[in-house]
């Protein structure tokens, strides 16, 4: 028995119905803390004026009792889906490449440290 | 009655269109399972290079509190309806999540060295529901908006412009800094977000 012209529609129907996402989504301010950047800082000799020489403008200033930190962070999600409408499932992972400076009450940096993802270190 | 087999090719094709599951998965931060807790009097530059910048930070009376978190959310929900057949009148549908986490809270004080490391993990059903809902789905059946929203940080130079409840109480928010901090999650109606009234 050979399937109808209706059956045969509506099974390419359901299989053109199918599909696929993906997406990318970037927040927060432009990545600049790589390696070759943050040589040029020196704990207890560089100051608050030459990170943000360095980096720019922070994501937040955190006040600590005379002393302060700028707080610098870069948020991506990565999401991919299949969407077959019977079966749809969606993937995301988020990563967040971040950096912190410590200041003390002279505006010298005395700590800091980054983090930065290989995907983003172009 | 012998049913033939293209009837029945037919109406497994019916009933998987009228059927759906769906599933999200996040993935926040990187895994926290390997890291081992610094020990106590662990200066401020050892904790930084041993865990690398914080997610969370904010300063206290005494020093300050830095944490670092990994979320990982699983969220499906299983969908029926008979709209594809002409009655787009009635929807059933079915959630859940599960939600797996660790987070990681370290105090230093003013001197910069640790003062106390704790680690929360946890693997737990984090809700879901079962609902039938005429011609609309007003009522989602899961819902993980609040675990998966951004960083603070992204909305830390909007908090004077927030309405007047919130800008009132932005010296106590949880956000800036300099209230403390809180995990994904935690209800708005307790704590400081309370002394916003709205």
């Amino acid at each position: 028995m050979k399937p109808s012209a209706a059956v045969i529609a509506m099974a390419l129907g359901a299989l053109l119905l199918g599909g696929c996402a993906q997406y990318d989504s970037k927040r927060g301010v432009e990545v600049n803390w790589q390696d070759t950047v943050t040589t040029q800082l020196v704990n207890g000799q560089s100051t608050r004026r030459d990170v943000l020489a360095l980096l720019g403008p922070p994501s937040q200033v955190i006040a600590l009792d005379g002393e302060s930190a700028l707080y610098y962070l870069f948020e991506r999600s990565q999401g991919k889906g299949l969407i077959l409408l019977v079966y749809n499932r969606m993937q995301i992972d988020t990563r967040y490449d971040r950096a912190i400076f410590f200041f003390d009450q002279d505006d010298v940096l005395t700590e800091f440290a980054t983090r930065l993802y290989p995907s983003d270190e172009g | 009655m012998k049913v033939s087999a293209l009837k029945v090719f037919c109406a497994a094709l019916t009933c998987c269109l009228l059927s759906a599951c769906t599933q999200w998965h996040y993935d926040l931060g990187a895994p926290l399972d390997n890291v081992a807790l610094p020990p106590e009097n662990t200066s401020l530059a050892e904790a930084l290079q041993l865990l690398g910048p914080p997610l969370r930070m904010s300063a206290t009376d005494h020093g300050f509190v830095l944490a670092w978190e990994h979320w990982n959310i699983r969220e499906q929900s299983l969908g029926f309806s008979l709209g594809a057949m002409g009655a787009d009148f009635l929807s059933a549908d079915w959630g859940d999540m599960r939600v797996k986490g660790d987070f990681l809270l370290l105090t230093f004080n003013e001197h910069r060295l640790l003062t106390s490391a704790t680690r929360s993990t946890w693997d737990n059903d984090g809700g879901g529901g079962q609902s039938i809902q005429p011609f609309f789905n007003f009522v989602s059946v899961v819902d993980a908006d609040d675990l998966t929203e951004s960083m603070p940080q992204h909305h830390w130079g909007s908090y004077l412009l927030q309405s007047l409840p919130g800008t009132l109480n932005e010296s106590s928010s949880l956000d800036s800094g300099r209230g403390g901090l809180q995990q994904r999650g935690t209800p708005s109606a307790v704590g400081q977000q309370s002394l916003r009234m709205d």
